[in-house]
């Protein structure tokens, strides 16, 4: 079933199309990656996508749903959460608190709710327990207590990954979760990817990483200069002349590499 | 664990309200004095501003030059409608809060737009020009010459009319703004203000609905602002433009400042601190008169002092100094 179905999405900065005419679709329980040089317009598509950024041209579905003109937090609330390449962390606030104020999301409580009471509402205890087990989730909940400025790089992507979760998404974006990660922390984001798809989320990730890449996408899509250059599954994107030209620059001419 | 601490951290300010609680209740029998109690007065006004300002600004991260324009707001709208109209008090001191409420709504506006000094300026364009609508609608707020024989506060037939009387009544409304601010903070609505304040692109990812937030916040403090402002009228029984002035917001959030953000406590204490001192010949005796006009001439420079000071030693304000006093505690305890 297609969950997320992107059409000709376009957005363009005075002079440059950042993303021109791009799309594609998401089938649900699957994870796809976007790929692409420097540029290439990945952000700005997951901006488009997500609600942080109006689109010139083009439509998103989500669920049978269109997103577009829609807020950023009502797309979230609608089931689709995202992460930052530059993570945005509560950095004052430690780990718990980070994951606890996005699982509020399930919970009732206004102002004048949350003003007239003399002891904590029941969603105030299951929030907190949801922040534990969702910590514990992305294996990170030896962090509880630390505030977010303090804790590794490896662990801040993984708290906001675990944020994201809390918003109890099906469908997730994830921008680079593996820029800056060692190899055993790049190990410990593809299981966590892996046991979050297994929880019935489906995943979009951008990413650098190609290992990261080729192991998990079952479908890639790769973007260059903006515009979509080629789809498909892994072997044959790696294969794939458009791909490599992009990557590799005007070297690969009629001739081969 | 978390239930644990949960409780916790739930239970220290409640315990914080009730001693607050007891003291308040304890001055009058201590002294009947009427400068004293008339000092407090301000104070409880004060305190109550405070506590609005603190969500605002202290916890939501969104400033307001145009605080004093709130309670003058409430001031003249309750004065007007029971000095005037014959109004009820309660009506008016409810007409005061709405008001003032809907001028929050106004104020909010710019909010969704602007951020930082830009917010700061709209702001303070806000309490300008409520400053020349004060001065200027002379029918209703009496100009220059302000608004004098303002009846003391009516409860359901009950003339509050004593200066202990004036006294409980303000402070009553004071705990009790305190005790709803702070159940706010320490529930959903104050864990989104502090997101919106950290990131307001992270508390848009946890689906936090950051226009609505500022509108109600906005909203909230303005309308306690202009409650201020009733009690204020009534209990004073005098108002005048020059006590809702540009001046008298900047002190607010210098007020905020000192007290830190993010805490309630520090600007609790600090709107307590800074208020008595310029009246500190009220519970300090044999302070001369010289002294007093001294330190009501420096009043404004004394505030400054105070904020650079804190900016420079204790960025984090009162509130931090007593969140490092727990912590502290805390591991001795532990230890």
């Amino acid at each position: 079933m297609i969950f997320l179905s992107v059409r000709g999405l376009t957005r363009r900065f005075g002079g440059l199309t950042a993303v021109d005419a791009v799309s594609f679709d998401v089938h649900e329980g699957s994870i796809k990656a976007v790929i692409g040089p420097n540029g290439a317009g990945k952000s700005t598509l997951f901006n488009l996508i997500t609600g942080f950024d109006r689109a010139d041209e083009g439509s998103v579905m989500f669920d049978g749903a269109s997103l577009v003109g829609r807020r950023p937090d009502a797309i979230v609330r609608a089931g689709l959460a995202r992460t930052f390449q530059n993570t945005e962390l509560f950095e004052d606030l430690t780990a718990l608190d980070n994951v606890r104020i996005a699982a509020d999301l399930g919970h009732p409580g206004g102002f004048l709710r949350s003003a007239i009471r003399f002891r904590l509402a029941p969603g105030e205890r299951d929030g907190a327990a949801r922040a534990v087990h969702l910590l514990r989730l992305a294996g990170i909940d030896g962090f509880a207590d630390t505030p977010a400025r303090d804790l590794p790089h490896g662990t801040r992507r993984l708290l906001e990954i675990a944020r994201a979760l809390a918003t109890a998404p099906r469908l997730m974006l994830l921008d680079e979760p593996a820029a800056g990660l060692n190899g055993a922390e790049t190990r410990t984001l593809i299981d966590a990817l892996y046991r979050i798809r297994d929880e019935g989320v489906t995943l979009v990730v951008v990413e650098h990483d190609m290992g990261l890449v080729m192991e998990v996408a079952e479908e890639i899509v790769v973007l260059d200069r903006g515009a979509k250059i080629a789809e498909g599954p892994p072997l044959l994107i790696q294969k794939d002349r458009a791909v490599i030209e992009a990557y590799l620059g005007e070297e690969c001419g009629d001739d081969g590499c | 664990m978390s239930g644990v601490k949960g409780s916790r951290t739930l239970m220290t300010p409640h315990l914080a309200l009730i001693a607050a609680a007891v003291a308040v209740a304890a001055v009058p029998l201590l002294t009947p004095d009427r400068y004293v109690l008339k000092v407090l007065v301000y104070v409880g006004v004060n305190v109550i501003v405070i506590a609005g300002l603190a969500l605002l600004f202290g916890h939501a991260g969104q400033i307001s030059m145009g605080h004093a324009a709130f309670v003058g707001i409430g001031a003249y709208t309750s004065a007007y409608l029971v000095k005037t109209l014959g109004a009820p008090w309660l009506v008016g001191a409810i007409a005061a809060t709405m008001l003032a409420a809907a001028g929050g709504l106004v104020l909010a506006l710019p909010a969704l737009r602007l951020r930082g000094h830009y917010l700061a300026m709209a702001t303070l364009g806000f309490n300008e020009i409520m400053y020349v609508v004060f001065r200027e609608a002379r029918a209703v707020t009496g100009g220059n010459d302000g608004l004098g024989g303002i009846p003391y506060p009516e409860v359901a037939g009950l003339r509050i009319d004593t200066p202990v009387g004036v006294y409980l009544l303000v402070w009553g409304v004071a705990l009790l703004t305190l005790l709803l601010v702070t159940n706010i903070l320490r529930s959903r609505p104050g864990r989104a203000m502090r997101a919106l304040h950290a990131t307001e692109n992270g508390a848009l990812a946890c689906g936090i609905d950051t226009v609505g937030l500022k509108i109600r916040t906005f909203a909230l403090s303005a309308a306690l602002a202009g409650l201020a402002g009733a009690l204020y009228a009534h209990g004073v029984g005098f108002i005048s433009p020059t006590t809702f002035g540009l001046d008298q917001s900047v002190i607010y959030v210098a007020i905020v400042v000192v007290g830190g953000a993010g805490s309630l406590a520090g600007p609790v204490l600090a709107a307590v601190a800074l208020t008595l001192l310029p009246y500190a010949d009220a519970l300090v005796p044999g302070l001369t008169k010289e002294t007093i006009a001294v330190m009501q001439d420096w009043e404004a420079d004394i505030y400054g002092l105070a904020m650079i000071a804190v900016v420079i030693f204790a960025p984090a304000g009162i509130g931090g100094l007593l969140r490092r006093a727990s912590a502290r505690r805390a591991g001795e305890v532990r230890g």
